[in-house]
């Protein structure tokens, strides 16, 4: 089918105004938070899971690519559509359906902003755990696809472990569910294989969640040391005092500076490191542990434990922290994130040698990380505008990753693979992983119609699979 | 070569893969082999692949039920016992999947630390056999279930191929995540062969609540009161009058239990003490702590032993089913099952993790063959998405086809293209 007469298919299937194709307007839709940029063929945003259904038929007829999207903060290239793709943008499937306070679940759209859905069951006492830095714009259904996290995933995981169904929208169109309200369900846990999948095996319509309850006390201490080593050591003797704190956050002293310049959240200028610390719980339990980690910290050379005295002082301390990324943007155009994961006793050697990699590529590189679950984020500055530049930070992410492999850590404990780290899958997996992981792609994706071009290898996919992109009406178009 | 009665060529091979003395014949029964290791498993699989042999993983049998059909070959992973990696300041370890729960625990506890599983007879139980059945016990409450803590995990596919998922960091997305896949698939996608697991930090004081009601509504609306406190327990139970008596005679008595068990200093206790109120009846800690929860972890294999006397009564028997449902519907589940319309089916006991939805009961139903399904299948009608159902045959692991089963059939193709492994009647 040539593409004019699919945006023409994709109009009569979600409405006249719900397609953009203009040059001007696919612009906005040819990045996510990373570094990789593509334009698709057009973007279309359904309203339904029927519209998704037919959305997908179509795709699967005509051959198209097609790549869900919610609001584009992913900072692994996942939500990029391939060059003749279509993107699927969910802000149009934005409604909370249902929140059954009684079990403690809600029913939302993939479209649904993670804050949002916190902020509409604050009333009832309740809130959804994963909190990615972006949660004031990502959407649930992102969090879904890349299995996001966030600081408090340190003591209530991630979001596969806080969604208990989902309605699936599967390559040819055909409409599935998995799970329920219930914490079990019966057969495979595909609710669980799906959420991370990265958008390569279904299309995510409907998504049963967990909800939490507010805890009753929260303290959340800032542990201000003179070097990064102290603080990082101070992160195993929490641990090792028997304490598993809600967040438990990290800064170096030259990011914390760039942020405080930016968002005046009270860290001190002077210090080497700090550790963002939340505790939560029963008021009893709750004074009882910051006592301890008080005294660990100290031990562990802490210049000065301070305590948040209220919600506002608590706000600003993590205003600085959700922040971080952003406030960089005062010392560079842009920044590189990576999002390594090393064992947590290996987090000093780990921040030593992301300083080495900064002197040998001469790139600065800021650490603000969740430090309780050895979730490293270097943040390596650079101007786009120079390409040379990009190949370099790029080379340095892959040799900090690698390096995180080697400590017996991961590529990615929150972001994702998508197109940023595809080709590092190999430092983690063997063959015979991967074509295990590639045999159930097929078994769902065979064609490739959805979200092309990620989380596998660039070889193995191009050997593997027979994608769209030997479609030759799309060769045409430019893919 | 073909499957039924095993040529002495198949046995041949077994032997040279494992060993002679680890490949065991019990009269009329399945070969039992032992491999020692991921390569010999392979091995074993690729044979059960090139002879077409039906081909069981099993544990220590805990979850088997012998009334299942029967396979050629039992793989028996209970010489996969090595420690991969144990990284006690981290909070992670990786074991094989032959070891059982206790001895984990028991490697960790010496540290101070906490595997969060407590299934029935722990001292049996395999790792493995944990994954591929899901199964937990009263601390699914507090910690989760193992599919929350469960960080990596390697196998053997029924095609033959060795992989594996996650890693051993806490923290971890990389590829698709496979130990959702495996946990609870009952080995019919691959042969679990070790796990990656992170640990919690040991509560050094735990006390335990236990209040009592007259009736399963009235224990409930105190689970409720319960949930929307400020209170995190480690475990939240409910045992029923005839669970009690079941369980341990000295546990007899007329009244629902609810039994909260807390971590934590005495102003902690203390808390939980005034918050609870007068709902209290008894404290319990130490060695009569330890046995009453032990009592409870293993009330799914008493009722299992139950169900094989039951069974050579004429006349009726006794089935457990595990039911998963939303927390509110807990009480329609127990109503439903302890008053059934044709009077045919008994209710004889339950216990549950209620706060989460989960309820274990024993029913005495008619001996009729397929009187059990059409228990699950109007459970099935009435709770719709909403429910999970297990009866206590592993061997036969979804009694009614799940809604997803096309979904499940691929995942299957692509794991297990030869349908070598167990529970290929659904498939």
């Amino acid at each position: 089918m040539h593409f004019p007469r699919v945006v023409d298919q994709l109009r009569k299937i979600a409405g006249r105004d719900a397609v953009l194709d203009r040059p001007e307007d696919l612009m906005l839709y040819e990045y996510d938070a990373g570094v990789r940029k593509c334009t698709p063929a057009a973007v279309v945003f359904p309203q339904n899971t029927q519209h998704v259904s037919a959305i997908l038929r179509l795709a699967s007829a005509a051959g198209f690519p097609v790549v869900a999207r919610g609001a584009g903060t992913g900072l692994s290239g996942g939500a990029i559509a391939p060059k003749g793709g279509v993107v699927l943008a969910f802000a149009r499937m934005n409604r909370i359906l249902e929140v059954d306070a009684g079990n403690m679940r809600a029913v939302v759209q993939p479209g649904v902003v993670n804050q949002q859905l916190s902020d509409c069951v604050a009333h009832l006492g309740l809130y959804f755990a994963p909190d990615p830095s972006s949660q004031k714009a990502c959407t649930i259904g992102g969090n879904v696809a890349e299995n996001s996290g966030g600081p408090h995933t340190l003591a209530y995981g991630v979001t596969v472990n806080h969604v208990s169904g989902l309605t699936v929208v599967m390559p040819a169109g055909e409409v599935v569910r998995f799970g329920g309200k219930a914490a079990e369900s019966d057969g495979f846990d595909l609710t669980g294989f799906f959420v991370g999948s990265e958008g390569t095996l279904g299309v995510v319509t409907e998504i049963t969640v967990r909800l939490l309850r507010r805890p009753e006390r929260i303290a959340t201490l800032l542990a201000i040391f003179e070097t990064v080593d102290d603080g990082a050591r101070t992160v195993s003797a929490i641990t090792a005092a028997g304490i598993t704190p809600a967040a438990l956050e990290m800064l170096d002293g030259w990011t914390l500076r760039a942020v405080e310049a930016a968002c005046q959240a009270g860290y001190p200028l002077d210090a080497g490191a700090v550790l963002l610390i939340e505790l939560e719980g029963l008021t009893e339990q709750v004074e009882e542990q910051a006592e301890a980690v008080r005294k660990v910290a100290l031990e562990q050379k802490a210049r000065e434990v301070r305590r948040a005295k209220d919600e506002i002082e608590r706000g600003l301390l993590w205003k600085g922290r959700k922040n971080a990324f952003a406030a960089l943007g005062r010392l560079a155009p842009s920044y590189y994130s990576q999002d390594g994961v090393v064992p947590r006793t290996k987090i000093p050697a780990a921040l030593q040698f992301i300083g080495l990699v900064g002197k040998k590529y001469g790139l600065r590189i800021g650490n603000i990380f969740h430090a309780g679950d050895g979730n490293l984020h270097p943040l390596i500055l650079f101007d786009p505008r120079n390409p040379a530049q990009l190949e370099l930070v790029q080379a340095a992410g892959a040799e900090i990753l690698e390096w995180c492999v080697s400590a017996g850590g991961s590529i990615t404990g929150e972001h994702g693979i998508g197109l940023e780290k595809r080709d590092l899958m190999p430092l983690l997996f063997t063959d015979d992983d991967l074509d295990v992981m590639l045999s159930l792609h097929n078994a769902f994706n065979a064609a490739g119609t959805l979200n092309p071009g990620k989380l596998f290898p660039t070889a193995r996919m191009c050997r593997e699979t027979t994608g769209p992109s030997a479609n030759p009406v799309l060769s045409s178009e430019g893919m | 070569m073909k499957a039924a009665g095993l040529s002495l060529d198949v046995r041949r091979e077994l032997c040279v893969i494992c060993g002679e003395e680890q490949v065991r014949e019990r009269d009329g029964g399945p070969i039992v082999v032992l491999p020692a290791s991921a390569e010999e498993v392979a091995a074993v699989l690729r044979l059960a692949n090139e002879c077409r042999l039906r081909l069981s993983p099993a544990g220590s049998d805990t979850a088997i039920n012998p009334s299942g059909k029967q396979p050629d070959v039992v793989l028996n992973t209970t010489r996969l016992t090595e420690v991969e990696h144990y990284d006690h300041a981290d909070l992670t370890v990786g074991i094989g999947a032959g070891t059982t729960v206790a001895r984990l625990q028991a490697l960790v506890g010496a540290e101070h630390l906490l595997f969060a599983a407590d299934p029935a007879l722990p001292d049996r139980c395999t790792v493995g056999g944990l994954l591929a059945t899901a199964s937990h016990g009263p601390l699914r409450h507090g910690y989760g279930g193992v599919r929350d803590y469960c960080i990596g995990i390697r196998f053997v596919t029924g095609g033959a191929r060795r992989a594996k998922g996650g890693g051993r960091v806490v923290k971890n997305v990389a590829g698709y995540d496979l130990m959702k896949l495996l946990i609870g698939s009952y080995g019919t996608l691959a042969v679990i062969t070790s796990a990656s697991f992170k640990l919690f930090p040991a509560p050094r004081e735990t006390k335990t609540f236990l209040t009592e009601f007259s009736g399963a509504a009235e224990a409930l609306r105190f689970r409720d009161q319960l949930m929307r406190s400020p209170l995190s327990p480690m475990c939240l139970e409910l045992v029923s009058p005839g669970a009690r008596k079941l369980m341990r005679p000295e546990m007899a008595g007329d009244a629902w239990v609810i039994g909260v068990r807390a971590a934590g200093s005495d102003a902690v206790q203390a808390r939980y003490r005034k918050e609870l109120g007068s709902a209290v009846t008894r404290e319990l800690e130490g060695d009569k702590e330890r046995i009453m929860w032990r009592a409870i972890e293993d009330f799914p294999a008493a009722c299992g032993q139950m169900s094989k006397d039951e069974r050579r009564k004429e006349g009726a028997r006794n089935v457990c089913i595990q039911i998963s449902v939303p927390p509110s519907d807990v009480l329609r589940i127990i109503n439903l099952l302890n008053t059934p319309d044709d009077r045919k089916n008994v209710s004889v006991g339950f216990i549950g993790r209620v706060g989460v939805g989960h309820v274990l009961a024993v029913i005495q139903i008619s001996s009729e063959e397929r009187e059990p399904l059409r228990l699950v299948d109007n459970l099935r009608r009435e709770f719709k998405d909403n429910l999970s159902v297990k009866l206590d045959s592993a061997s036969k692991p979804w009694p009614i086809p799940p809604a997803n089963l096309t979904a499940m059939r691929a995942v299957k193709q692509a794991l297990d293209p030869g349908n070598v492994l167990c529970g290929r009647e659904i498939f």
